[in-house]
Formats: structure tokens, C-alpha cells, sequence
């Protein structure tokens, strides 16, 4: 259930970020209780938390199965989210186990990862595909609508400057 | 015509698996991903582009398969 990205620059090389889903079984109410576990798991390691994102309800793109006390259970939904944190001398495979051996995380994912932010789309995770969507048309109609006049701009400034330096030449 | 590396142009240097509506770009419609010739990705970014979406599938973010 782990996976870990060598081929990372030097100084890059002690931020990590972990991802999660939350059992969907736990009732909203007590998800902050469960993102404190895990934060506090974090800062017993020496972890200094950068990022996070608090756990959204959000639809699976396929069942994943747990299983409590041998009985499989099948989970549509879970709480997705993730903490960015530095690590200077912790150990990330306790924080490993420790995700691993906490009953109420359905899959998680540790990685290493950059201090800037990654995200190019931010909104993403959330539900809001519409304005996703509108933010997506105009991101992709704004650069053609700067890009058109700066193009004849150009053309007629090389022009000018041509002009110029034929004139001052004669 | 060549197209330019889309990662390149927007300076992502490093892509997140999380960041599924870009990832959602670069698979078809069965979600496989499009292979170097079809992206027209850098060779850097399309490395890391596969490893994203392999992350994503993993996480139940982004399928495995559609129909």
C-alpha cells in the first residue's frame, strides 16, 4: 500500500504529502476527530505540516472492499484528503504503518513531493464542476484573446524599426 | 504541425496526481492513456504524467477502466 518516488532533487527530498480516504461509514461529525489522529501521529514524528486538505465526501471511481473483523465491506463513497508536511529526522515508514494500521483510512498513498503547490486546477477535488468547467473556458479563451493583438502589434513595430533604420541608413 | 508540450507551456513542473481534470485530458475515453505521439507531452513530463495517472487509478480518483 505504499509507494515512494526516488528520482527527486536534493533539497526536495524530505517534503512528503500523504493522501487518504476516510471510511464513508464515519459520520461527518467525527472526521476532524480522525484527521487529528493522524495529524497527531504527524507531529510525534517531527513532521511540519505545510498543506492540507480537510476530507470531502466524493464518489470512487470503483468499489474498494475492507475488511472489519473478516467481514468485507464495500465502499462507493469515502472522505478524500491529504497533509503535505516536512520531515527532517521522523521516520516516514512508522507514519506508514501507522496509516496502514488505522482502521478507519480505506486507502492511502505516501509520496514525496514539492514544497510549491502542484495543483494546476485547484477546485478539482471539490463538486463544483460547473465552475470548473466556466473557469476552464475562460482560462482557455483568455490567452487567445491576449495573444491576437499582440501578434499585428508586433508585425507593425519590426515595420517601424525597419522604416527607422532605413531612413537613419540613407 | 508540432504542438508544443502542454506541461511546458503552462511551466507544470511537477504533476499531481490529485489534479484529476488535468489528468482527465490525457486519456480516452475507455481511460487509457494516449500514448507520447498522441500528448505530444516532453519526454520528462510524460513520465511523470503516466506516473500520476497510475497514482490516481490507484487512489480510485480516476478509473481504471470505462466500459
Amino acid at each position: 500500500m505504499e509507494k515512494k518516488e526516488a528520482s527527486e532533487k536534493k533539497e526536495n527530498s524530505k517534503i512528503y504529502e500523504v493522501g487518504y480516504h476516510l471510511v464513508s461509514s464515519i459520520a461527518e461529525e467525527n472526521i476532524p476527530a480522525e484527521v487529528s489522529k493522524i495529524k497527531e501521529n504527524l507531529l510525534k514524528e517531527g513532521a511540519v505540516i505545510i498543506s492540507e486538505d480537510n476530507p470531502k465526501l466524493r464518489p470512487l471511481t470503483y468499489t474498494i472492499k475492507k475488511a472489519f473483523g473478516g467481514v468485507y465491506k464495500k465502499f462507493d463513497k469515502a472522505y478524500f484528503g491529504f497533509i503535505k508536511f516536512e520531515l527532517t529526522e521522523g521516520d516516514i515508514t512508522k507514519i506508514d504503518s501507522f496509516m496502514k494500521s488505522n482502521e478507519s483510512v480505506l486507502r492511502y498513498l505516501v509520496i514525496k513531493t514539492v514544497r510549491e503547490n502542484t495543483m494546476f486546477y485547484p477546485k478539482s477535488l471539490s463538486f463544483v464542476e460547473k465552475e470548473v468547467k466556466f473557469k476552464l473556458e475562460r482560462s482557455e479563451k483568455a490567452p487567445k484573446v491576449e495573444k491576437a493583438p499582440e501578434k499585428p502589434a508586433s508585425i507593425e513595430e519590426i515595420d517601424k524599426s525597419i522604416d527607422e533604420l532605413v531612413a537613419t541608413g540613407l | 504541425m508540432n504542438k508544443q508540450c502542454f506541461f511546458s507551456q503552462n511551466n507544470i513542473k511537477h504533476v499531481d496526481y490529485k489534479d484529476i481534470e488535468l489528468l482527465k485530458k490525457f486519456v480516452n475515453p475507455h481511460a487509457r492513456m494516449n500514448g507520447k505521439k498522441k500528448t505530444s507531452v516532453c519526454a520528462r513530463s510524460q513520465r511523470q504524467l503516466s506516473e500520476a495517472i497510475k497514482r490516481a487509478r490507484y487512489m480510485a480518483l480516476m478509473p481504471f477502466v470505462t466500459r
